[in-house]
């Protein structure tokens, strides 16, 4: 193990070349399996799934007790009350209580903007372990009151006399009382996710074939490596699940074709999304373990995957410029640039399967001579990925997609990946992570064999 | 099974629902007899048994939720208490059980957790009374209960509970004082709302009336509806948190109810090896309950 030397040390050495960073690691992931909403964690809240996985990822890698430098985690959904949620977990978990935490939320980007975040610390020395995560519950989501009630009800708490508070008071109206519960759709365009797939499916001339065989093959994927063991050190089993609840093994192109589309009804192409390619509203939760290369020495840690880089990305979907989940399809052709690499230099695309057609869109775009000239300013097509590289072991169309806990599931299980590819094969593997997110937002990143 | 008792193997877990009635029914003949001087002076020679108890996921949720312990798949210590105490109360509500189901007043327990149970395990429950005793204020009893998971012990609670007035095993020997007790830094304090006595008996099926209305409270001489006894001692564990371990002994002594709703200071502080845990009224400064969490050995 030959540490690089850290920031601080060669910044007393005076005119000395920037200081090359540390290595961030991937050391470990755990996970609970993914239940559907309403299901087998239908009363488990963000944090008692958090926890859940925490403390399994605790087990798994013998921290008991242990001071870790910083744990980072987020939910799409959560309660107001949940405010400090990822310190609470830490509280509740076998950690030690001394570890510090804070929350950060992304959109469906929040689990691996966490993994990001925190490899950063790490790399720049401040950190030398840290846990990230994500968790999301849809069948325990947060319901408010209206807004107008809301006001109601505060200025009521201000009132200092009985005229003010009557005034309060009678503003109530029945109406008011009727819940608000939170909006799966677009605050600016109003349309849903699905809705916004849609428009980018037609666009781009998708067919519901292409998307099934995506959905078909993730399922397969996903239960084969359920199969083979791959996920025992990777998911504690949690209120009676052992798998994720959505997979489908048995599941085929016929069984697929038989559903009726769910999104893009109103248009004037045939709708093509359904159920079985677009993901479930699903709850669970992931962390993933990171530290330095000396860090996991002290511990007897076999280093997994380094957290090489990872770009941002955000499109200008509110005017219809770009389809809403689009912005990876911009962001990595930054983040490959940067290091000098192409899609062909990498052994494993992982790209989140909001919808099959979110994968197929991404690529068509990458494969498009007039894309690549007119968008992303290429001398023609970016690249192309062939389907024994992506999502190799399945993705969200299987197992379910609890927003901020993708992240999670999927660096934890490519840097499995690339490990195993490492000793089997040698040399340095490679993956790309791609995941979109709600605003227009994404966000990519990538891993290599350590 | 450690006990030499005759053991009565139940098919299921007795449902909770009637013992309190039965409970009443039991009380009054009890009475009678007593004054009549029938009452039997020793507990039921025989231990109640369950085989292959499997835990609710729902249900276990429910209860972390109440006492605030983490959502995970291990039961609280408390938890095992809730799903092994109906064979305890069908002892209790026995026609041979000297002394009367309700009205009883819970003054201790003790808790050993040798080894951490999960939702997937199958537990084999075991109840017994023992140690019929006398105390200052009436006659004390032990309400043993086990819980196994393949013949290995993974639990143990012992429940003590006075009967006040009855005396059927003379008078104690020495009538030791109380400790006083001299409030300390509270490191907290406990929120608990009218409703906490109803949620309780929800989540632990022991529907006792002194804690679900002020008429059910009344009728037993308290002002207003009381925390259930194993409710504030489960959140004395949950309190202490993940730091209890894996293997543990935890107890409770009652010092005096706690009438709903209220706000009691706490204080949960590290002792020795172990953590020391004192509930008490904020205001006057009486002690509710005090316990300990230590390592078991």
């Amino acid at each position: 193990m030959a540490p690089s030397p850290s920031p601080r040390k060669s910044s007393t050495s005076g005119g000395a070349p920037a200081p090359t960073a540390r290595r961030a690691l991937v050391l470990g992931g755990n996970r609970i399996p993914f239940a559907r909403s309403g299901g087998a964690y239908a009363h488990a809240s963000n944090q008692d799934m958090l926890t859940a996985a925490l403390d399994g990822l605790v087990a798994r890698y013998g921290l008991q007790g242990e001071r870790i430098g910083e744990v980072a985690a987020g939910a799409v959904l959560k309660h107001s009350r949940d405010f400090n949620l990822t310190r609470e977990v830490v509280l509740g978990s076998a950690l030690s209580a001394t570890t510090p935490a804070y929350d950060l939320q992304q959109a469906c980007a929040t689990g691996l903007e966490s993994v990001v975040s925190l490899a950063n610390k790490i790399r720049l020395g401040q950190l030398d372990s840290a846990i990230a995560g994500g968790v999301d519950t849809t069948s325990d989501a947060p319901i408010a009151v209206s807004d107008r009630l809301r006001r109601a009800l505060l200025d009521l708490s201000r009132a200092k006399t009985v005229g003010q508070r009557l005034a309060a008071a009678s503003r109530i109206r029945p109406k008011d009382l009727a819940p608000a519960t939170p909006r799966t759709s677009e605050p600016r365009t109003g349309l849903s996710m699905g809705e916004h797939q849609a428009l980018t499916t037609a666009e781009w001339g998708i067919t519901r074939e292409a998307q099934d065989e995506v959905a078909l093959r993730s399922h397969q994927r996903l239960a084969a490596a359920y199969d083979a063991g791959f996920f025992d050190d990777l998911v504690t089993p949690y209120r009676g699940l052992a798998r994720d609840a959505n997979l489908r093994p048995d599941t085929s192109l016929e069984k697929l074709a038989q559903l009726k589309p769910t999104f893009g009804l109103g248009l004037d192409v045939p709708a093509t999304m359904t159920a079985g390619n677009s993901t479930p509203l699903t709850d669970g939760a992931s962390t993933v373990l990171l530290g330095s290369d000396e860090w996991a020495a002290e511990h007897r840690l076999t280093p997994l995957a380094v957290v090489v880089d990872a770009e941002a990305g955000a499109v200008d979907f509110v005017y219809g410029e770009d389809g809403l989940l689009m912005a990876p399809v911009y962001a990595v052709p930054r983040l490959l640039a940067r290091h000098g690499l192409t899609l062909a230099d990498f052994d494993y695309v992982e790209i989140h399967e909001a919808f099959a057609s979110t994968v197929l869109t991404t690529l068509a775009a990458w494969e498009s001579d007039t894309f690549g000239k007119e968008r992303l300013g290429l001398d023609g097509a970016f690249g192309t990925v062939d389907v024994d590289r992506l999502n190799v072991h399945g993705s969200s169309l299987a197992a379910g997609h609890p927003f901020a806990a993708t992240g999670g599931r999927i660096v934890a299980t490519i840097s499995k990946e690339l490990h195993l590819r490492q000793q089997r094969d040698g040399g340095t593997p490679r993956a790309l992570v791609s995941v979109c997110a709600a605003g227009g937002l994404g966000l990519t990143a990538i891993l290599e064999a350590a | 099974m450690t006990d030499e008792r005759p053991v009565v193997l139940l098919p299921q877990v007795p449902p909770l629902g009637g013992s309190y009635v039965r409970g009443v029914a039991a009380g009054g003949r009890l009475a009678v007899e007593r004054r009549l001087g029938r009452a039997g002076a020793s507990l039921p020679a025989l231990a109640y048994e369950v085989a292959g108890v499997r835990p609710d996921a729902e249900h276990l949720t429910a209860y972390q939720h109440h006492v605030g312990e983490s959502g995970s798949d291990r039961l609280p210590a408390g938890f095992v208490h809730v799903l092994a105490f109906p064979l305890a109360t069908a002892l209790m509500v026995r026609a041979d059980f000297p002394l009367p189901l309700v009205g009883m007043v819970h003054l201790a327990n003790r808790v050993e957790q040798h080894a951490p149970t999960t939702l997937v395990e199958a537990l084999d429950l075991h109840a017994h009374a023992e140690n019929l005793a006398p105390h200052r204020s009436g006659t004390a009893v032990d309400l043993v209960t086990e819980a196994r998971v393949d013949d290995r012990l993974v639990w143990r609670g012992v429940s003590t509970y006075l009967a006040k007035g009855v005396r059927l095993a003379g008078r104690p020997a020495d009538d030791e004082p109380r400790p006083s007790f001299v409030p300390p830094v509270p490191t907290g304090r406990w929120h608990l709302d009218a409703g906490t006595g109803r949620r309780y008996a929800q989540v632990s099926g022991d529907r006792n009336p002194i804690h679900l209305s002020a008429l059910g409270a009344k009728a037993f001489g308290f002002p207003r509806t009381i925390a259930h006894g194993m409710d504030t001692a489960a959140r004395t564990l949950a309190a202490v948190g993940p730091a209890r371990g894996d293997a543990f002994v935890w107890t409770v002594q009652f010092a005096a109810p706690v009438l709903l709703p209220s706000s009691p200071s706490v204080r949960v502080a590290r002792d020795g090896d172990g953590f020391g845990v004192d509930v008490w009224h904020a205001r006057s400064g009486k002690l509710h309950l005090t316990g300990r969490v230590d390592p078991l050995r």
